[in-house]
């Protein structure tokens, strides 16, 4: 088959909502890179300004402007993939090119390679295997789960798997009655965000509903680029029609009637198992333009990114989804009233909407019950670094750290002891000492100076440099800085800097003092999540480790 | 009560929305944002991402202010007024933040201090480094942007070593012009500042209006033209006028050292304008000072050269050629063509002396070309 030419790409797109990311896709899938002509055709074809395109192409890193570019591999040299042979697998594949990525979202199967559409793991390059992503682990205290009580069944990804499960059982009985209706369930459950920020699901899609203007839209959030999370991926990978069905109920219940699921670059397979869901879906007329013939119409789109944390933060992906520079939005207006195209618009992450479904299904009291003690509900953690069993686990909040370290997933290798973990992957800096005595739960997490957030936990071990994993966590947040306020784009540059010992004063006072004064300023400034979390890193790495930060600072000199 | 007097009633509860401001209570409009409230009441609001004719961006961060139940200060150019916030435009802890704030941004520039004839905002950020007295050196680290040396255009200056990335130029080229000629390439501290595929800008969408030189707060975009003025000697003045170029009538400021005319910059109060200009008005001065300017009439001899005159001697010998023509050819050998840089008075002469002195209507003004 002869390759479609730029036009055809083009008209292919065109007319499509959200339509500059697929395009922009399509060139790179054609050609293997974003050549100046493709880039002109891209102008040309959606009428956007050419030096406003090159300008937004050139922020994500994983549009390669130039060859060898897709079939060059990238290497993931995450914090964890670093000390799991990522650093030495990515110079043995330099021959072919290769280059680093950030964290990739496969911490619990080290180490992942991306090439094209493929992601191969494996510590070296003999052992590099395209291989489907991990299933949770089964729960050892066989405590009750939500999100993924049917994970493990076989079949659970395809359509017919998932009804055999009571899939759909939720919506159904949703549209069946009137939105009120849900909005109560999801509000009385007690769910909230599970991409980090805790907002309360149920108010959320309520202020959807009663917003003015139209039409309204639902977004997943699947760009997962937190470092050291990697369960929404686990989530879309075997249960994807868990997501699509949370997403038609937010729909339903906020007055939607168009989904798109916004998934990050690194997940290529987890694109072809949407795909198909949703095909499925439709064809079976679970989703479409009469879901399960109640007269609601719902459709969903896929849009991948291309290599951008910050596509995380909703302004920024709702930036990103519109073909603008993705830059944060201010706030106020949040997304409820502003949202996709400045209509109001639902933001939720991948494991709120899967677990929505379920509480659809079971109900408020049952959802609430899972939590411990006054907590409702339960968190997915996605655990990995030096633990023996890594893995996506399914926690009731206030389940204590301690048990899930050592009990759960069998604690640090022979000999070893854990010396620190990394919060909210790593934007609640480090926990360590008589803090992990802690429960897996907001107000225990933050009252130890931390969050809990996405839920990402990195183990790290008594081998480990603690000030090196923290220089590798500010050189992501530098890496990852959009560099729209000067707080987080000065900053997390020379926090960076300061622990790598490239430049910054060579006396604990002055260097402590600058390192300081950075973090109070980026905190109580920045325009985002990412610049106020970002020295986390410093603050918990000069609390816990002051003398290895004084040794530091001392072999400046 | 009539229904007139219930609306009336209504708007003008509207207008007196009150929030309170440093412990005062204040009124504002609605839409106003909470940096527009402070900036009316004299608040010295440190900014260096805000120009007045942009959308709210928010990305200097110095104009946080404290708002009650906030947890974190908010970015009063982005924030808009609400009916009862309590809003505290500076305090001990504010001050600090925005002094870290700019050494920071001293941190990653090569030169705080430029040159005036910069362009109209290039003092910006020196001003606040003397304000804060952020000269420290701290923070010391890689600097940003990379400067556009083979960029030759002959009048903008692409000095990015001096760039903070602020957006004004990107932002005023798009919202201001419609011309989307610049962009952000990168992002975080790499981000910089370019137009399409690394280019020169008279390969870009750019027309030279000079607005990015003149909203540019670090004078990173320079007027290269009035830079050739640096050692010129005298201090610099500014004259108000209008721009002589078209019927737009924008106001400018002619920039002046001595009795040479250095430059020019956009009158951001100009009724016509509000602060854009094109590159006529921005750029294209340079026949005023031009060796070859005409300065005197002239009339050619008989030896068939031009020679020097007086102006009565001149409008003599013109008059006598227009009648030499009417007399010989007719009333209608004779067709008039305003200039379009005329002002109003000289194109209603330029219709009276054709129609009343010839009595014809073959007038015509050259911008319907
Ligand atoms: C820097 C940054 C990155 C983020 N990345 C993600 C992400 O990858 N996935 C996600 O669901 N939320 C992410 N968030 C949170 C989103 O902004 C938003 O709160 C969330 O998607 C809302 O969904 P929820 O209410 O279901 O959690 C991020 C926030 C910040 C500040
Ligand atoms: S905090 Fe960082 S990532 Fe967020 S808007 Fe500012 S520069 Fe961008
Ligand atoms: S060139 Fe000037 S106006 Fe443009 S971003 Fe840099 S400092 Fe701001
Ligand atoms: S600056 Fe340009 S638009 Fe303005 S009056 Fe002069 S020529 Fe006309
Ligand atoms: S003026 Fe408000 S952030 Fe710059």
């Amino acid at each position: 088959m002869p390759l479609p030419t730029d036009d055809d790409l083009v008209a292919r797109w065109k007319d499509e909502p959200a339509p500059l990311l697929p395009l922009l896709h399509a060139f790179h899938d054609r050609d293997g890179h974003l050549s100046d002509d493709a880039l002109r055709a891209v102008s040309a074809g959606l009428r956007v300004p050419l030096a406003d395109l090159y300008g937004t192409v050139t922020f994500y890193h994983h549009f390669a402007r130039f060859p060898p570019g897709t079939s060059a591999p990238r290497v993931c040299t995450g914090q964890v993939c670093r000390f799991q042979g990522g650093l030495e697998l990515l110079e043995a594949l330099r021959k072919d090119g290769a280059t680093p990525m950030p964290c990739a979202g496969r911490c619990d199967d080290a180490v992942p390679v991306l090439e094209g559409h493929t992601v191969k793991v494996g510590r070296t390059c003999e052992t590099l295997e395209a291989r489907s992503s991990p299933l949770p682990p089964p729960n050892p205290d066989g405590l009750e789960e939500c999100v993924f009580a049917a994970i493990r069944e076989p079949g659970r990804a395809t359509l017919e798997g998932y009804r055999a499960t009571g899939g759909y059982e939720g919506l159904a009985a949703a549209v069946a009655g009137a939105p009120e209706t849900l909005l109560t369930t999801i509000t009385d459950s007690g769910l909230a965000g599970r991409g980090g920020a805790g907002f309360p699901t149920g108010v959320k899609w309520r202020a959807v509903r009663d917003a003015a203007g139209g039409p309204k839209t639902v977004v997943c959030n699947a760009d997962e680029g937190e470092p050291g999370c990697f369960k929404d991926r686990a989530i879309m990978d075997h249960d994807p029609h868990a997501v699509l069905e949370g997403m038609a109920l937010a729909g339903y219940a906020s007055g939607a009637h168009v989904g798109f699921v916004y998934l990050r670059y690194e997940y290529p397979e987890t694109a072809a198992v949407l795909e198909r869901a949703i095909r499925e879906a439709e064809e079976a007329g679970v989703l479409g333009d009469d879901v399960l013939r109640s007269g609601f119409a719902f459709r969903v789109h896929v849009r991948r990114g291309a290599g951008a944390y910050i596509c995380g933060e909703e302004g920024s992906l709702l930036n990103s989804l519109e073909g603008k520079h993705p830059f944060p939005r201010e706030r106020p207006p949040f997304p409820v009233t502003h949202g996709y195209d400045d209509l109001p618009t639902v933001v939720n992450n991948v494991e709120t909407l899967a677990s929505a479904a379920q509480i659809a299904r079971r109900g408020a009291d049952w959802y609430r019950g899972l939590g411990l003690g006054e907590h409702a509900g339960t968190k997915v953690i996605s655990l990995s670094g030096d633990v023996l069993r890594p893995g996506n686990y399914e926690v009731p909040f206030g389940f204590p750290l301690r048990t899930l370290l050592h009990d759960w997933a069998g604690g640090p290798g022979e000999g070893r002891t854990i010396q620190a973990v990394t919060m909210a992957g790593i934007s609640g800096g480090f926990l360590a000492g008589d803090d992990l005595d802690v429960t897996l739960d907001e107000p225990a997490v933050r009252a130890k100076g931390s969050m809990l957030g996405a839920a990402g936990i990195m183990v790290f071990d008594d081998t480990r440099d603690m000030l090196e994993v923290a220089h590798a966590c500010m050189e992501f947040f530098a890496h990852e800085s959009c560099g729209k306020c000067f707080p987080c784009r000065i900053g997390t540059q020379r926090l960076t800097e300061r622990l790598a010992g490239a430049a910054g004063p060579d006396a604990l006072d002055g260097w402590s003092g600058e390192v300081r004064d950075i973090g109070a300023v980026m905190k109580a400034t920045s325009a985002c999540g990412l610049g106020m979390a970002a020295p986390l890193v410093t603050e918990s790495l000069m609390r816990y480790w002051p003398e290895r930060v004084a040794e530091h600072v001392e072999s400046l000199s | 009560m009539t229904t007139h007097d219930h609306r009336t009633a209504e708007d003008a509860e509207a207008l007196t929305a009150r929030l309170t401001l440093d412990g005062v209570e204040v009124p504002f409009a609605p839409g106003e944002t909470l940096l527009e409230v402070s900036r009316r009441h004299r608040k010295d609001v440190p900014t260096l991402c805000y120009d007045p004719r942009l959308d709210p961006f928010g990305g200097c961060r110095l104009c946080v202010v404290e708002l009650e139940g906030s947890r974190n200060p908010v970015a009063s150019c982005a924030r808009a007024a609400e009916d009862g916030m309590v809003v505290r435009t500076t305090s001990e802890t504010l001050e600090g933040y925005r002094k870290t704030l700019v050494e920071m941004v001293c941190s990653e520039n090569r030169q705080v201090d430029v040159d005036p004839l910069s362009g109209y905002a290039s003092q910006e950020l020196r001003e606040l480094a003397d304000r804060y007295e952020a000269r420290t050196g701290r923070f010391e680290g890689k600097r940003s942007g990379r400067s556009k040396q083979d960029d030759d255009n002959p009048f903008i200056l692409r000095d990015y070593d001096q760039c903070i990335s602020c957006y004004r130029c990107v932002r005023v080229c798009a919202e201001q012009e419609g011309d989307y000629a610049i962009s952000v390439k990168g992002r975080g501290f790499d981000t910089q500042i370019t137009v399409e595929f690394d280019g020169l800008l008279k390969d870009s969408a750019c027309t030279f209006c000079g607005q990015c030189v003149q909203t540019c707060p670090t004078g990173a975009l320079a007027d290269r033209k009035a830079l050739r003025h640096v050692d010129t000697p005298g201090e610099i003045e500014k004259t108000r006028t209008i721009c002589t170029y078209c019927g737009v009538g924008c106001s400018v400021d002619v920039l002046t050292k001595g009795d040479t005319m250095v430059g020019v910059q956009p009158a951001m109060d100009g009724p016509a304008n509000v602060g854009a200009l094109c590159i006529k008005g921005q750029f294209a001065y340079d026949f005023v000072q031009h060796e070859e300017r005409l300065k005197t009439p002239l009339v050619r001899g008989d030896d068939g050269e031009l020679h020097p005159t007086t102006w009565e001697v001149a409008l003599d010998k013109a008059a006598e050629g227009f009648v030499k023509a009417r007399d010989e050819h007719g009333r209608h050998s004779i067709y008039a063509i305003a200039s379009g840089r005329a002002p109003h008075e000289a194109a209603y002469t330029t219709q009276k002396f054709i129609r009343a002195g010839f009595w014809s209507n073959h007038v015509d003004n050259c911008s319907r070309a």
